[in-house]
Order: structure tokens, then C-alpha cells, then sequence
């Protein structure tokens, strides 16, 4: 806690010091401007900020104690009171406003220019210098910082393209605007929404100003902005209140910025290739296309669950068996999942199918759809850093196979263990599982690492040589995964909707993109013969609700003999699938070879945002109750 | 259950005939089962001759009377044989190491370009020189002789022939005739081979190699009959897609909606985002919602009725022009224009105001429909293809009425000035006893109003007419009017009498909205279970100020449908929500067994 005013000291100097554009500094570093008092000052004034509580909040009496609240709440702030009484202050004004015959919540105000035009369009003013050209501006945002100082007052106005400073002057603004240095002294605040117009100079400190001749409040804010962010120990308020996440900073604005440019290259690079943007359903009756525990609700008047899709595979499949040969969705899905650093309940795919492509063919694309975003959103550049990892997506991305990855690892050939069970009977192939996953397990034990060695259990109950390879991939592989690496040839029994190889059939034709050993991309040649489809979808079925069965029971008669509930660490399989007849008879109408592809829409921001949380790329998480 | 023993086909029809389960047959059913009998013993003829030669290796050189090529004509009738069949065939060809579904296919052209590029060739042209390679589904298939077939291939909404000539194909007249006897109506093929034309002029390609990419193994509907029922059309979409070709422009036209939605607000500034469609609480509309529970966080959720609130949170976070296109969900039932989850565009614009999105709404959607339809004005048919269409007008400007003198002029009477009191409520609920308007309880004075202003306003609206102004107590997140007491600042767009968009300038004032927000908390408690919830994270932000902002909304899907020509919200959803199919799942599963 004592450490907090450091360590936000530091993170703000160093955002100062960053290639954020000048005008988007936010309200503390403003120290360049004519505002010498507004960085982070030594009171720490709880709630309202340094210059605001100086100037205006507290206009009557108790001005002199609310402003200076020296000593007390230096270590916690008192939060709840003093917001009350800024609160109460702030409503008074709103009356006082009124009063004066301005409405504190006006309706509209006609702008001339956004601040960063202006910024732009008279970079070369020199210092001291009026732009009387420029003939009369009008500006609006939020007022970020003020300071009065005798007959002048600077006030830090925000919109959303940059900031600018407003210079006011008491005899130039009373006489265009009577009463209007009052105005700005006594009934704006900081965090007010407010418009102003005038004329341009830039002052002796080199601050583009402009010099205003009538200024209003439009919304008069009642709550004042926080006076330290970034180092608020309360992550969490920030995303609950995103608002004030984005007002306070300029990277989070950046970072919306950025994804709804990659969303929008995404969808253009596809349109560009001949791709048509559907909507499928967001309630379906099978959940399917994904393995993972779907939401459920209920319609009132048709009388029927639904479950909320994890995946829209199946339903653009269908789309593909009726001759839309090229189509995409971009849109939310969601799985009845843990929250985490990676996973928010509802979130954003891109998924792809191209009829008469294979899986060679997405990968081209996958490649094209990442490159292309990255240039978006970092200025044509190709190398980017994540988490102070430097990655290079310019760059053909690396290749290799699943059982390649895993020999290269620990020596183990699963490959040949796989190809040799091809034509065994059900009897060798059992004793080849044995032997394989004792070797697997010796390898792991090589390592000393807790988090290799914990996969050992999955290693025992692996079910087949192709579920041992994914455990051991993941187990050794997966993290070393840094730069852009497609992890080709999942075997046959985790990849239940794609076409086996076409040379070797123990494993698919699939592929999934790894960056900073993080699947980004999965991709397949699609499976399209319905007999095999069927066959795969039900034993998936079978085993998936064996499972739940088993592990109803067990805690059933756990239940009844009253043992403690053991908390189930691997719950994955706590709920029931069915298989999805409809998907399979439409395959049967005939469904053209095609390659699929899916993308985790927040996880390639993520990537090419610098962000640490898929919370930092959702406007709003799903929070906690 | 016993099986019913085999029913044998007389030879000939008499009046008495009577079929497997006593029922009197008709002398077209008799002739039909005939014709299916004979194609079904010739079928198992020919399978067998075929499964002989097969047995006989190595394969004799070719004749000149080998084998026939099968058509159309020779298909199976019999839905259920047809399958088996082909399911038989293709587990063959899977036994004989064969795989019957290719992993690739390489395709040079698509049929638009193909369509575009050799449409203009004399007929009987033939480019013998080209080679292209195109893919598609096989809908009808003619041989002539024993050496020519003739195809049409569709794909992209495009139809060319294939007219596939023994002569001209890599494989010697047996393999020929193999290989296309194996290909079915509604099969993927591939086909190589050069463009031209027929004699009789049909653009044609003209195959070296046919390949069978993807069995058909159901019957497809025929061309000849189509497929009209409404419910395998919604039930089996790429079924109608495969066999309606407007059904596919109606998806085409729907993309293009979207696309110009995003594209005039894009080049006017606005940030595409993305809000929760799953909420503590939600907000943003009256409607009921659906829910659901998230397991781990032990969480009750509901699904999103609007995204306003959300949105109207990142303005006040700065992002001054801001949007999403996305799903909505509506606990309601379905109807004609309603559906479950239904797709919705929202923007905001700070600092405008409803006078400033009256004049977008008109740019917007005029150009939309001049873009889409080349003309402002459009043949619409509210009732269905087989009624009268009428013509709606978007040429601007269009026609703005304000609600409650409106309403007074078409009632002919003068509305109480306080409509917040039990006085107003009363007139109201009088008035719709005399003009036999139905509002059922809770008759609420914004419940009857509505139900007024449906009866006697919006009923009049063809071509598309703002009703703005409406009262307070109908808009809780609208701003007060500034010059109309007890009134707000928005409007509603109704075109063919359907409301498309709402708007109206944002209530930014935090204290009225906390209390209007209450007052719609005592409707709930009264039984209005439309009412809004309060959203008490909203009335905090709301507190950091938000600017003076123009919100809007639009509902997609019914805009489709008027660019469509469809008079049903289910002939633009791809997968509209349907009753649950009893039936669907085991009867396949059955099918299979």
C-alpha cells in the first residue's frame, strides 16, 4: 500500500516519456503546459483532484478545510466522505447554473474542430504567436485539468482525437461573455463536459491555446475524476468502471482504437478475397463445433432450452453444403467457463470456410489475416514486442508437425508408434498404448520441472497414442512456442471435425497457429464424409457422457454417505453433449472439400496490443457478482 | 416390432386393388410404384453386371456396346433405397481403398468469371486451346447415346453445362462411363477441361477430367418441383440455398445492408466496439430476457435486450462516436416479425442531438436503398408474392409527425395537459374503449398511449415517416424536450407501418434518470414485466458526465426485409429459431441404422 505513490510516479513518467502523441497526455503530466502546479501534487486531496478542490469545488465556506486535507488519509483515503460533499457541491453548482439561465445539460454544440486537427493543421505557429487566420474555432470535450491564477485560468480541454489548452483571460471573456470568468472559475470543474469558442495563438511556453471569448458548461459531472489511476491497487475498478479506464488513459484508448482496426482488417482483407459475412445463431439447440460446457437458457413461449453456441463451425458448414463457397463469421461465443488472464466467458472468433481449399491453402490466409492486422495497428511494422518478448510476424512462420515437435523435445517418435498401430488389432494397439505411455512418462520424469511432471497423470490415463502425443506436446512443446510456429498434424482422435491426412491417416490434415506459446489459429482440411463424421461424433459422445455419468455417480454416492465433496479440479466433463444429426445429414447432401479456419479475435489483439489480460481487450469483463 | 410381410405389386390395376395396409390404391400410386419396381430391378440389374465385372479382373479392353450411361431417368424413387444405395457405393469405394471425398480440388475459375468471361462465345465456339478448372453441384444430368452426357453445373448462384464427350475425355470409353455413372444429381464435381459453346449456344465446359468431389447421398429436390415447403426450407436452409436461387440473393443483399451501415458511419468517425450480450442486469430496452447461470462464478446472467447503456458508458469514456452491429435477445414469442435473437445497429454521436440523426436517418437509408435498388423507390408486397404490392417512397424528405398532437388531430379530441396523472390515464383508457383499441392490464397511461398511437398513427405509415416527440413516461432513457413540456426529444422511423429506428437526444441529466428509472421500477412491481430494471453502475457513470449525445438504433433484419421484398423476419435468418423438431434427430438417426 505505502509503496503505491512510487511505483504510479514511475509508470506515469515513463507513459510521459513514450511515443503517445503530445496532445494525448493525460491530466497529471500536463507539467509542459502553462498549468505549472497540475502534476501529481504531495497533498493527496483523497478524492477530488489537487487543482479542482483549490479552485473550484468549494466555492462558500468550507472551502479552506475541504480543499487542503493535510496529513489525515495519507496512507488509505477516507473514500466514501469527501466524495459526498463534492458530490453535494458539484449539485449546487448544477443548480447555481441554472439560475444563471445555463442549462447544465445543454443538447447539442456545433464543433469546428477536433483538437488533434487543430494541433495538426498549426504544428508551425511559433511561440507568442496568434494565428488570426484561423478566424474563430470552436472546440468541446472534457475539461482534464484547470488551474486560476489572478485574471488568468488554463484549462486542459479533451475530445476524442487529442487535447488543447483553453487560455482565458478575465476582461477579454467578461466583456464578450459577461459574468463568464466567474463561470470558469466558480462553476467548472475538472471532469466537466464543456464546448468553447475562440480565436488560436500559441503561448511563450510553446502551448497551442485557444483563446476563449465564450465558453459553457454541456454537462456539469458530479463525480470528480479520480486523481490517480494508474497506480489504483483496485484493478478490478477498472474494468468495472472502463469509463474512467478511458478517460484516465490514453493507452486504453489505444488499445479499443487498435482492435476495432483489426476487427475491421480482418473483415476487409475476407471481403477483398470474394468472403460473404453471415450470422448464424447465438441459440441453438445442440451446442456443438467445440468441446467445451455451453450456457443453457430457457424460451418462455416456444417451451425449449437452448444452449448458447461455443463455436459457429457447424452452422457456416452448412452454409458451405448450400453453395456459399466462401463465407466468414465474426462474432461472440461462449463457453460456460472459469474466468482468467485468457479466458472470459463470452468472447470473439473470427471462423472462416473455403470450399475447394485444404488446410495448405489456410494457412496462406491465417499468415495474410495476421500480417495484415499487425501492419494495421502498428504503422506497417511487422515486429512487435509481447511482454518484452520481440516477435517477428514479417517473417514465413515456422512449420512442424505435433509428433516432430515432441521427438525434438524428448526423443520420443510417437509418429512411428502411431503409423505401426494403423493396421494392428485392437489387442496390439492396447499393448502399444502401454509401452508408449510408459516411455512418455519416463521422459517426463527427466524433467525436474513441477509443471512438466504434473502432466505425468494425464500421460496414465491417456486414452489413445493420439491423446498421449497432445498431452506430451503440451506437456514439453507448447511453451517454447514463441515465434509464429503452425503446429501441423494432430492426430485423428482430438480433431473430430477434420479429414484425416491424405498420406498418412493416423493423423488429420490441421493445423493450429502458436505466437508466444498461445494456440491464435486452429485450421483443417473440414472433414466431409458424413459416415465417418457420424462415427467420430458418436464415440466423442459416448466417452464424453460416460464420463459424466461416472462422475455423477461418484458424487452422488459421495453425497450420500456424506464424505466431503472433493473439489473437482478437471470438471470438463460435467455436463451432456449430444451429437448434432442435423450437421451430419446436411453433410450428406454432399459438402465440396473446403478448409476451415478459426482466430481468436482477442487473443490476436492481445498480441498485438501489448496487453497482459484478455481484460484489457474486452470493454467490459465479465466481473465477479 | 414384426415386419409386415412383403407386399407384392399385381400387374395390372383393377378398382379393388388394395395396398399393404388395406387401403384402396389409386391408379396413379399403381403407376408409380410400377415405374419404381422396374427402376429398382433394373438398378440391382445393372449393379449386379457391374459387381460381376468388377469380380472378373483384370478389366477387359472397352467395347462399343458397353454399358449405358445412366441419367436422371434411371435415379432410384425410393427415398430410403437411394440413400442406402449410395451409402453402399461409397462404403465400396472406401473398401477398395478409394477415397470418395478428395481432400482437394483445385479450382481456377469460379463460375461468375467463367459466366463472364466466355458468356459472349459464338455458339459452337469451342476454345479447345484453354484449360480451366471449375467445381460445382451437379443439378440435372442427360446422356445422349453412349457416349455423351450433359450436365448443369451450378455454383455461386452461376449455371453453366457440361457437356462431357467420351471423345474428348483422358479415360477410354469404359472408364468414361464408369466415371460417370458413379456422379448423381446433386454431387459435387470437379471438371477440367476447355470453355465454348454448344450448337444450340449453351455455354459449356468441355471436360478432360471429371471428378466426383462430394457425393450427394439423399435425393435433392428436383428441379422441377422445387422446394416450397416453408418449413424444410428454415429446418434445411442449405437445401433451399442449394435448390432457390433468390434465397441466396436475399443473404447477399442482407451482407450488403450491414456493409453500407458500417461503411457511412465509418467514414463519418465512428469506433466499432463490442459490449456484453451477457449482463447482471439487463438494460437498455423494455422487453423480457432471457436467462442463464454461469456455473464457476455461481453467477445468474442475462442475455443483453439492447446495448445502450453499455455504449453510452464509452462516451462518457471519451470515445465520442461509437457503435456495434450486433445480436440482440428478446425472451418473446415468434411472429412474423420477431424472432429470439434478431440483429440491431446502434451508434452514438456526442454531441449531437434527434434533430441532428433525423437528417442522417434520411441520408442514411435513402442511399442505402438507391445503392441497393437503384431507385428510392421500391415495390414492396406486405402480404405475401401472391397479394397486391404497394410502393414505398424513400425519396427525402420524409415525413415527421409529432406524436401527441398527431395523435390529437387524427382522434380528433385534445389530450389532458398532465399526462402523469390518473386523470390523463383514464381519458386514455376511454378513448381506446371507444375506438375498441385492446390494451390489456396493466393499462398503464404509456401502455395506452402505445396502443393509440399504433391504431392511429403508425398504421399510416407507408413511406417511411418520423413520429417524434414522444411523451416521458413512454422513453426513460430519452432526454426531456426543450420546447414540448412532459415530452422527449426522439423519434421513431416507421415504414410500411413497422417501426426500423429509434432515437432520441440522451438523457445525460443522472438525477432525472435515476428517478424515471424508479418510476419504471414501480410499473414492474405493478406487472409491467417490460418495465426497465434500474442499472445503478449506469446512473454512476452517468455522474462522470455524459456529453450532449444523439443515440440511434436500427433494426437490421426488418430493414433486410424491406430490401428483400420478404414479408417474413425468418426469409432473412439464415437459421431462424424454430418449435422444437420431434421428429428431426431420430428420425436421421434411424436412417442410418
Amino acid at each position: 500500500m505505502l509503496l503505491r505513490p512510487e511505483r504510479m510516479l514511475g509508470r506515469r513518467c515513463g507513459l510521459a516519456a513514450s511515443r503517445r502523441a503530445p496532445g494525448w497526455v493525460i491530466r497529471a503530466q500536463s507539467s509542459a503546459t502553462d498549468t505549472p502546479a497540475a502534476a501529481p501534487a504531495p497533498t493527496p486531496a483523497p478524492a477530488e483532484t489537487p487543482a479542482a478542490a483549490a479552485n473550484g469545488d468549494k466555492p462558500a465556506k468550507p472551502a479552506k478545510k475541504e480543499g487542503k486535507p493535510k496529513g489525515e488519509g495519507k496512507g488509505k483515503p477516507d473514500k466514501s466522505k469527501p466524495v459526498e460533499d463534492v458530490r453535494g457541491v458539484r449539485l449546487r453548482k448544477v443548480e447555481d447554473l441554472r439560475t444563471q439561465g445555463q442549462d447544465p445539460y445543454a443538447y447539442r454544440f456545433d464543433r469546428t474542430h477536433l483538437t488533434a486537427k487543430l494541433q495538426e493543421q498549426h504544428a508551425a505557429l511559433a511561440p507568442g504567436a496568434e494565428e488570426p487566420s484561423a478566424g474563430e474555432v470552436a472546440v468541446a470535450g472534457r475539461i482534464v485539468a484547470k488551474r486560476v491564477m489572478g485574471k488568468l485560468a488554463f484549462l486542459s480541454l479533451r475530445d476524442d482525437s487529442g487535447q488543447i489548452q483553453l487560455y482565458v483571460e478575465r476582461t477579454a471573456l467578461d466583456e464578450a461573455q459577461a459574468g463568464g470568468f466567474d463561470l470558469v472559475k466558480n462553476l467548472v470543474d475538472v471532469g466537466d463536459i464543456a464546448g468553447a469558442r475562440g480565436s488560436l495563438k500559441r503561448t511563450e511556453k510553446g502551448e497551442l491555446s485557444v483563446v476563449v471569448n465564450r465558453i459553457e458548461v454541456l454537462t456539469k459531472s458530479l463525480q470528480p475524476l479520480p486523481d490517480k489511476w494508474h497506480g489504483l491497487s483496485d484493478v478490478e475498478k477498472r474494468y468495472r468502471q472502463r469509463y474512467l479506464d478511458l478517460i484516465m488513459a490514453a493507452e486504453v484508448r489505444d488499445t479499443f482504437r487498435s482492435r476495432s482496426r483489426i476487427v475491421s482488417t480482418i473483415r476487409r482483407q475476407l471481403e477483398d478475397r470474394g468472403f460473404l459475412e453471415v450470422d448464424t445463431p447465438v441459440l441453438e439447440a445442440v451446442a456443438g463445433g467445440a468441446d467445451a460446457r455451453p450456457f443453457r437458457t430457457f424460451h418462455n413461449s416456444l417451451g425449449r432450452d437452448f444452449t448458447l453456441r461455443i463455436a459457429t463451425e457447424l452452422h457456416l458448414k452448412r452454409l458451405v453444403v448450400g453453395g456459399f463457397e466462401r463465407v466468414f463469421e465474426l462474432g461472440r461465443i461462449f463457453r460456460n467457463e472459469g474466468v482468467s488472464t485468457r479466458h472470459n466467458p463470452e468472447f470473439t472468433s473470427v471462423e472462416v470456410y473455403q470450399a475447394y481449399a485444404d488446410y495448405t491453402d489456410m494457412m496462406a490466409l491465417t499468415e495474410d489475416l495476421v500480417r495484415e492486422c499487425c501492419k494495421a495497428v502498428h504503422g506497417g511494422g511487422t515486429q512487435i514486442t509481447y511482454q518484452g518478448v520481440d516477435l517477428d510476424l514479417g517473417q514465413p512462420f515456422k512449420r512442424a508437425t505435433m509428433a516432430d515437435l515432441v521427438k525434438e523435445a524428448c526423443g520420443l517418435d510417437l509418429e512411428a508408434q502411431m503409423a505401426a498401430a494403423h493396421g494392428e488389432d485392437a489387442e496390439a494397439r492396447a499393448q502399444r498404448l502401454v509401452t508408449a505411455r510408459a516411455e512418455a512418462e519416463a521422459a517426463l520424469m527427466a524433467y525436474p520441472e513441477k509443471e512438466v511432471r504434473k502432466n505425468i497423470a494425464k500421460v496414465r490415463v491417456a486414452p489413445s497414442l493420439g491423446h498421449l502425443l497432445n498431452v506430451m506436446f503440451e506437456a514439453l512443446a507448447e511453451a517454447g512456442l514463441q515465434q509464429p510456429t503452425f503446429v501441423l498434424e494432430h492426430p485423428v482422435e482430438i480433431s473430430p471435425l477434420a479429414k484425416p491426412h491424405r498420406a498418412r491417416p493416423w493423423v488429420t490434415e490441421r493445423f493450429e497457429l502458436f505466437i508466444y506459446g498461445r494456440e491464435h489459429a486452429n485450421a483443417f482440411s473440414e472433414l466431409t464424409d458424413p459416415v465417418e463424421q457420424r462415427a467420430r461424433f458418436e464415440e466423442q459422445v459416448a466417452r464424453h457422457n460416460a464420463a459424466f455419468q461416472k462422475r455423477k455417480q461418484e458424487r452422488e454416492e459421495a453425497a450420500a454417505a456424506g464424505t466431503p465433496q472433493a473439489q473437482n479440479e478437471d470438471d470438463e466433463d460435467a455436463y451432456e453433449v449430444a451429437v448434432d444429426y442435423d450437421f451430419i445429414t446436411a453433410l450428406e447432401y454432399g459438402m465440396p472439400p473446403s478448409g476451415g479456419l478459426g482466430i481468436g479475435v482477442d487473443r490476436l489483439v492481445m498480441l498485438l496490443t501489448d496487453a497482459a489480460s484478455i481484460r484489457d481487450v474486452i470493454a467490459f469483463p465479465l466481473m465477479k457478482g | 416390432m414384426t415386419q409386415p410381410e412383403t407386399y407384392v405389386l399385381p400387374e395390372q390395376w383393377s378398382e379393388e386393388l388394395k395396398d399393404e395396409n388395406g387401403e384402396p390404391m389409386s391408379k396413379s400410386e399403381f403407376k408409380r410404384r410400377q415405374k419404381a419396381n422396374r427402376v429398382a430391378a433394373e438398378k440391382a440389374e445393372k449393379e449386379a453386371a457391374k459387381a460381376a465385372k468388377a469380380a472378373a479382373a483384370p478389366p477387359k479392353p472397352a467395347k462399343e456396346d458397353g454399358p449405358a450411361l445412366e441419367d436422371d431417368s434411371n435415379e432410384i424413387t425410393d427415398p430410403t433405397a437411394y440413400f442406402e444405395n449410395r451409402v453402399k457405393w461409397i462404403n465400396a469405394k472406401k473398401a477398395k481403398g478409394v477415397n470418395p471425398y478428395p481432400h482437394k480440388f483445385h479450382v481456377t475459375m469460379q463460375l461468375p468469371e467463367f459466366v463472364e468471361k466466355y458468356g459472349s462465345l459464338e455458339a459452337g465456339q469451342q476454345l479447345t486451346d484453354v484449360t480451366v478448372s471449375v467445381a460445382g453441384r451437379i443439378h440435372s444430368k442427360r446422356a445422349s447415346g453412349a457416349k455423351l452426357l450433359f450436365y448443369d453445373l451450378k455454383a455461386d448462384g452461376k449455371k453453366i453445362q457440361v457437356m462431357a464427350d467420351a471423345r474428348n475425355s483422358d479415360l477410354d470409353l469404359e472408364g468414361f462411363t464408369v466415371a460417370h455413372n458413379e456422379a448423381k444429381r446433386g454431387d459435387i464435381v470437379g471438371v477440367v477441361g476447355f470453355p465454348g459453346k454448344s450448337k444450340k449456344g449453351e455455354l459449356s465446359i468441355f471436360p478432360k477430367k471429371f471428378e466426383l468431389l462430394s457425393p450427394c447421398l439423399h435425393m435433392p429436390p428436383t428441379a422441377h418441383f422445387g422446394l416450397k415447403d416453408q418449413e424444410t426450407r428454415y429446418r434445411q436452409r442449405y437445401l433451399d440455398l442449394i435448390t432457390n436461387n433468390d434465397v441466396r440473393t436475399i443473404f447477399q443483399t442482407r451482407a450488403r445492408v450491414i456493409q453500407f451501415v458500417r461503411r457511412f458511419l465509418d467514414n463519418r468517425g465512428f469506433l466499432e466496439v463490442e459490449t456484453p450480450m451477457m449482463n447482471m442486469i439487463p438494460g437498455g430496452a423494455a422487453a423480457r430476457p432471457f436467462m442463464t447461470h454461469h456455473n464457476d462464478l455461481d453467477m445468474k446472467l442475462y442475455m443483453r435486450i439492447a446495448p445502450e447503456l453499455y455504449l453510452k458508458q464509452l462516451v462518457i469514456g471519451g470515445l465520442e462516436r461509437v457503435y456495434e452491429i450486433g445480436r440482440q435477445f428478446r425472451n418473446e414469442g415468434i411472429d412474423m416479425t420477431h424472432n429470439p435473437e434478431f440483429t440491431t445497429c446502434e451508434f452514438y454521436q456526442a454531441y449531437a442531438d434527434y434533430k441532428d440523426l433525423l437528417d442522417m436517418t434520411e441520408q442514411m437509408l435513402s442511399q442505402m436503398v438507391y445503392d441497393i435498388k437503384g431507385s428510392y423507390k421500391i415495390q414492396y408486397h406486405p402480404d405475401g408474392p401472391e397479394k397486391a404490392p404497394i410502393e414505398i417512397d424513400f425519396t427525402p424528405p420524409w415525413r415527421r409527425i409529432s406524436m401527441v398532437s398527431g395523435l390529437e388531430e387524427a382522434l380528433k379530441t385534445k389530450l389532458p395537459a398532465d399526462l402523469e396523472s390518473e386523470e390523463t390515464r383514464l381519458f386514455l383508457a376511454d378513448l381506446c374503449a371507444k375506438h375498441n383499441v385492446n390494451c390489456p392490464a396493466p393499462q398503464t397511461t404509456a401502455r395506452l398511449l402505445d396502443k393509440l398511437v399504433g391504431e392511429f398513427l403508425e398504421s399510416q405509415c407507408i413511406n417511411p415517416t418520423f413520429i417524434c416527440d414522444h411523451p416521458q413516461l413512454m422513453s426513460p432513457l430519452a432526454k426531456w424536450h426543450r420546447e414540448l413540456p412532459g415530452m422527449t426529444e426522439r423519434f421513431e422511423l416507421f415504414i410500411n407501418t413497422r417501426e426500423h429506428c429509434n432515437a432520441y437526444t440522451e438523457l445525460n441529466d443522472p438525477l432525472k434518470q435515476r428517478d424515471l428509472f424508479q418510476d419504471q421500477a414501480k410499473a414492474k412491481s405493478a406487472g409491467d414485466d417490460e418495465a426497465m430494471f434500474i442499472d445503478e453502475t449506469f446512473c454512476t457513470a452517468l455522474e462522470y458526465g455524459l456529453p450532449p449525445t444523439g443515440g440511434w438504433g436500427l433494426g437490421v433484419d426488418r430493414m433486410t426485409m424491406l430490401l428483400t421484398d420478404t414479408n417474413n423476419i425468418k426469409e432473412v435468418l439464415l437459421f431462424p429459431a424454430m418449435k422444437p423438431d420431434e421428429t428431426g434427430g431420430k428420425k436421421d438417426a434411424a436412417e442410418s441404422s
